[in-house]
């Protein structure tokens, strides 16, 4: 028995092919299901989010069901198989296991660190756990891959900082003004940034919103949408007292607040601070601003280079996380080289020994001629033709439990005299909350 | 008595000093045990500095202002109570990392003075004495948080600026909240200064210190008493905020390094104790 894991992600396949396979909660469950039905699939859970769609399979034989997987998902999304396979990666054993921790750590994410891929995660394990696609290997390998994303995410600061520009933006306001609940943000003409930025700023909890363009219909529709106050764009003046953010783009081809502007306001403002954001080019907001006291004025160019110090900064973090996915996969490695072969020989002992004590019952009227000595000799006798039997693999059973590929033969054994798997954990797919508690950069 | 006196102060040295690395591991790494753990830790200090005091307290039988050793262990004291006032109502983190090599610093000076006993000269021993010193020191510790937190201010003003805010982002305390706490400190501690200031003018009046007046250590506490009001009179009636009072704060807390290091040793002709 082997694990592999077989996919697409935004590192191999384009949007357009990811779309095709995308698997609703539905489809994801059906086609987990439709795999079961192969013979050499044991388990399966299907991952499949806006980034990537991935088939973790506990198969016999991995190539035969990876050739099986891919055939079955080029069928059902109705892709050429040969595009599916040109874009396809395939792991198995312990590269299997690392990827799915990786995966589990955002390290593999499209923005490493995002915290959207755990819940899409445990999410795809349930579904796959409700219908009965998952067993023994599976329940503690996602389990575990659960843990080590959360892991990731409180021991590192890989999701701590917005790589976005919107969001950092939001995160320099705050940085600036403390909380935004008492605060006004002032939005100067319409853009997707700055309508990306306002959707932001209310989610963090902005106190209130005007907008202002040269027009006032744009001013009222992007006020109705956010709800936000349209306001003239004729008393400019007035409005930058009253804003403490200030989002600026307009597609003016001259600055729309200069300096003197922007001092007289401060005056008025009582020297309070004010955080201004100009993501339009040509700028609208004269770069000179930032000179004045309490005033932080951020462009495009200098929101893009906090961005990027933020990506950085998440890199390095990724680089701790490593380690973390490292050791985890160590301790994944040790559970299934040993801790499933003792229950198993534990099992097999009962088995074993059960069938011994039935056939001896099944007897029972034709033994009762037997003087009570001789009865003690039958009874020595099956057991010890039982222990005989089981001698050597106990013995070899232990030897190979210190080996890495140990779970194989304890499926086989399980197999092989049908013990069912109770070593595992317990059968319900219920998880502990994970914390929804971190902004998303997307 | 005293053996165990001067344990505690060392194991609170040690808890201060560990409780600093766990809040600097902290800014590095952002865990928040690290920052309970040393919160736990500057909390376990402060109750075994308190526990040296009161012990010194009872075995020489004055407050514990008297002579170098005592008085630093006392302000550093104070540093810790306005520090651990401030950590409980706003929570503002960077305050231990700025607090706390101060207080390591004023336990270290009042170390190397260290005396078994402190003897007060008889003209000191009055009532008025012992609250002007207590109401200074308090002063002093609420003008050493507002001008940490003017430090943190001016230096994270100037990252965010200059778009250097990868550092900044989610580590320090907001500008806004750090610009509430230097107003908030200062205003805290310039009635008390101000109390101070007369209680010991009062003394002098009464005890007829000879030309007080002309004394340098008294002309630069009411110069650091003028930059004081000067900073609560804009910043809460001109509405001042930002870089101007950062540096003002500041200024303040030179002038009362200057007093303390330099004047109290060296050139004032009073507040000399015992010998």
């Amino acid at each position: 028995m082997h694990l592999v894991c077989v996919g697409v992600s935004h590192k191999t396949a384009t949007l357009e092919l990811r779309e095709q396979l995308a698997l609703d909660d539905e489809q994801a469950a059906r086609f987990g299901r439709s795999l079961l039905d192969e013979a050499s699939i044991n388990e399966a859970v299907a991952l499949s989010t806006c980034n990537r769609t991935e088939l973790y399979l506990y198969a016999d034989d991995t190539l035969a069901a990876e050739q099986v997987a891919l055939q079955q998902l080029a069928e059902y999304a109705a892709v050429d198989p040969a595009e599916l396979r040109v874009a396809t990666y395939s792991f198995s054993g312990d590269a299997a296991i690392g990827h799915l921790f990786r995966v589990a750590a955002s390290l593999d994410s499209m923005v490493i660190g995002e915290d959207q891929i755990l819940g899409q995660l445990k999410n795809s394990y349930q579904l796959a756990c409700g219908s009965g696609c998952t067993s023994t290997v599976f329940n503690k390998l996602f389990r575990h891959a659960l843990e080590v994303g959360k892991r990731v995410r409180s021991q590192t600061s890989i999701g701590a900082r917005p790589v976005s520009v919107s969001s950092a933006a939001v995160e320099l306001a705050r940085q600036v003004l403390g909380k935004l609940e008492r605060h006004t943000v002032l939005v100067l003409g319409a853009g997707e940034t700055s309508e990306l930025t306002v959707r932001h700023l209310v989610s963090a909890g902005i106190g209130r919103i005007l907008v202002a363009s040269r027009t006032f219909e744009t001013a009222a529709e992007l006020a109705a949408s956010c709800g936000g106050q349209a306001m003239p764009f004729e008393q400019l003046d007035e409005l930058l007292v009253e804003a403490d953010i200030v989002i600026s783009s307009t597609g003016a081809s001259d600055y729309v607040v200069d300096r003197k502007q922007m001092q007289a306001a401060m005056r008025r403002r009582k020297g309070r601070a004010a955080f201004l954001i100009d993501i339009a080019v040509p700028r609208d907001l004269d770069p000179q601003i930032n000179r004045l006291d309490n005033v932080f004025l951020y462009d495009i160019d200098g929101l893009r280079e906090v961005v990027e110090q933020n990506r950085a900064e998440r890199q390095r973090e990724a680089a701790h996380a490593e380690r973390i996915v490292d050791h985890e996969l160590g301790r994944m490695n040790e559970w299934l080289a040993g801790l499933e072969v003792v229950p198993t020989i534990a099992q097999l002992r009962s088995t074993v020994d059960g069938i011994r004590e039935s056939e001896l019952e099944r007897l029972g009227g034709r033994l009762e001629d037997l003087t009570p000595e001789q009865r003690n000799q039958v009874e020595a006798l099956t057991t010890g033709i039982v222990n005989k039997i089981l001698h050597l693999p106990t013995v070899r059973m232990k030897e190979i439990a210190a080996e890495r590929d140990a779970y194989v033969y304890v499926d086989v054994l399980r197999h092989l005299f049908g013990l069912n798997g109770a070593a595992g954990e317990g059968e319900s797919c219920e998880l502990s909350d994970l914390k929804d508690d971190r902004h998303g950069d997307e | 008595m005293e053996r165990l006196e001067v344990i505690f102060v060392w194991v609170a040295f040690l808890a201060y000093a560990s409780a600093f690395v766990f809040f600097l591991y902290y800014l590095l790494n952002k865990r928040e045990l690290l920052n309970r753990i040393g919160l736990a830790a500057a909390v376990v200090g402060f109750a075994l500095q308190t526990a040296a005091i009161a012990l010194r307290d009872s075995r020489l039988h004055h407050a514990p202002v008297v002579g170098a050793y005592e008085s630093l262990l006392t302000i550093s004291w104070a540093m810790m109570v306005v520090y651990l006032l401030l950590e409980w109502r706003t929570h503002i983190k960077a305050l231990g990392l700025y607090v706390l090599p101060l207080v390591l610093v004023f336990l270290g000076i009042a170390w190397a003075n260290y005396e078994a006993t402190s003897a007060v000269m008889p003209a000191l021993e009055s009532d008025i004495v012992v609250i002007h010193v207590i109401v200074i020191f308090t002063a002093i510790a609420a003008f050493i948080v507002a001008g940490g937190s003017a430090a943190i201010y001016l230096i994270e003003a100037r990252k965010l600026k200059h778009r250097k805010a990868g550092g900044v982002l989610g580590r320090l305390p907001s500008l806004e909240s750090l610009d509430r706490l230097t107003g908030h400190a200062i205003m805290f501690g310039l009635p008390f200064l101000s109390m101070g200031i007369v209680a010991g003018i009062i003394r002098a009046q009464k005890f007829r210190v000879e030309s007080w007046y002309t004394d340098a250590l008294v002309l630069l506490a009411i110069g650091a008493w003028l930059v004081y009001a000067a900073f609560v009179y804009l910043r809460y009636a001109r509405g001042w905020h930002g870089r101007r009072p950062a540096w003002l704060a500041i200024a303040g807390l030179v002038f009362l390094f200057v007093i303390r290091f330099v004047a109290v040793p060296y050139l004032s002709n009073f507040h000399t104790w015992g010998s």
